[in-house]
């Protein structure tokens, strides 16, 4: 029995790691009338050709794009509200990252 | 007659190690900054006696920076002097505040290079170079790198994110290259407790002593949530002047993480 235990919680970790490794992280930034993304793993790998979408904060999807070789993207402020930004890795991982209108309104 | 004679020696030895234990400190107001959280830092810079509250006067430190992407950003323009009046001490003392808008995601390592440190009763100046790493929007990619100044703690172990019991490991570099056997004490700070402060039983609790193995590398287990420092101290190859003679210099490697209960 413990012989079980044992190995089902070695596989547990041998499971658990991949998934923090490959966890995505959306940052943005504006700046100059336009809204800069990156998108990149936790030890800096980017996420390449990853497809990003911008919406309003109630799911009205305004704009999308997808991240280049080095995990960025950039668009014009698409509307001066609050944006949710979703970035879609392979394998269904996905995050978002919230700007404030205020926000928008300063990188104007 | 043995028991007479070791007992002032014992007294002697327990007033004395609270002395030995000086930390520069680097407080951020945070150790990981989220996407959902607010993105000024307060940082406070102090000189002191961690675990039991003494501060030290802290002159103008002679660098403050942040190092984030292998970029480095002068901060010493953003420090403002703070007095206050410590409980132990007769004068006002100052000690330095600043604030920092993180602006990108990354690991932001600060290090200050204090103005060295009078000490009188020690007879010599000390000088720590002290070291704290804040993780902003996921991005773990540079808490491992050293920042090659004249001695500072390398973390092993991902210095943010840790809870209590873990082990820290890490390594102390003197000119970038291990400091074999290096000796390390580690206190906690006080002034920041996380429920409720830590009391000593004895002299020995204040400031725990570790010995570094022959890479320079040591561990701790943090026993309680809120701040640990770890302190690698050395003497300096080269002197300094006071009062037209020469005097030695302590050199010091402070590196501070943050531990939390488990939920």
């Amino acid at each position: 029995m413990k012989k079980v235990v044992s190995l089902l919680l070695m596989l547990g970790l041998l499971g658990a790691v991949p998934a923090l490794a490959h966890k995505v992280n959306l940052f943005a930034y504006v700046e100059g009338g336009r809204i800069y993304t990156e998108s990149y793993f936790p030890d800096g790998r980017p996420i390449k050709q990853a497809v990003i979408k911008i919406y309003t904060a109630d799911d009205l999807l305004l704009q999308q794009g997808v991240t280049d070789d080095e995990g960025l993207y950039a668009c014009v402020i698409p509307r001066f509200v609050d944006l949710k930004l979703v970035v879609r890795a392979s394998m269904g991982h996905q995050t978002s990252f919230v700007i404030k209108k205020a926000e928008l309104e300063v990188g104007r | 007659m043995k028991n007479t004679c070791l007992f002032p020696f014992l007294a002697l030895l327990l007033m004395a190690v609270p002395a030995v234990a000086h930390f520069g400190v680097i407080l951020p107001s945070d150790d990981i900054v989220g996407r959902d959280e607010g993105r000024t830092l307060e940082l406070q810079l102090k000189f002191i006696h961690p675990a039991e509250g003494q501060y030290m006067q802290m002159e103008k430190p002679q660098r403050f920076e942040v190092y984030r992407g292998g970029q480095r950003e002068d901060l010493l323009p953003a420090l403002k002097a703070e007095s206050f009046k410590a409980a132990d001490k007769n004068t006002n003392l100052a000690y330095w505040r600043a604030a920092y808008q993180i602006r990108r995601p990354g690991d932001h390592t600060f290090f200050v290079e204090p103005t060295p440190y009078w000490e009188p009763a020690e007879d010599k100046f000390i000088l720590h170079y002290t070291k704290v790493c804040v993780s902003a929007f996921g991005l773990e990619d540079g808490w491992h790198e050293p920042l090659g100044v004249e001695i500072e703690i390398l973390p092993l172990s991902r210095p943010y994110g840790l809870w209590t019991g873990n082990l820290f490991s890490a390594q102390v570099l003197r000119k970038g290259q291990p400091l074999p056997f290096a000796e390390i004490e580690v206190e906690y700070l006080n002034e920041a407790a996380v429920g409720g402060k830590l009391s000593f039983p004895a002299a020995p609790f204040v400031a725990q002593s570790i010995k570094a193995d022959g890479q320079g590398v040591f561990h701790y287990a943090m026993p309680k949530a809120g701040w640990w420092g770890f302190a690698a101290l050395s003497d300096a190859d080269w002197k300094l002047q006071k009062d037209g003679e020469s005097k030695s210099v302590e050199i010091g490697a402070v590196y501070w993480v943050k531990a939390t209960d488990l939920p």
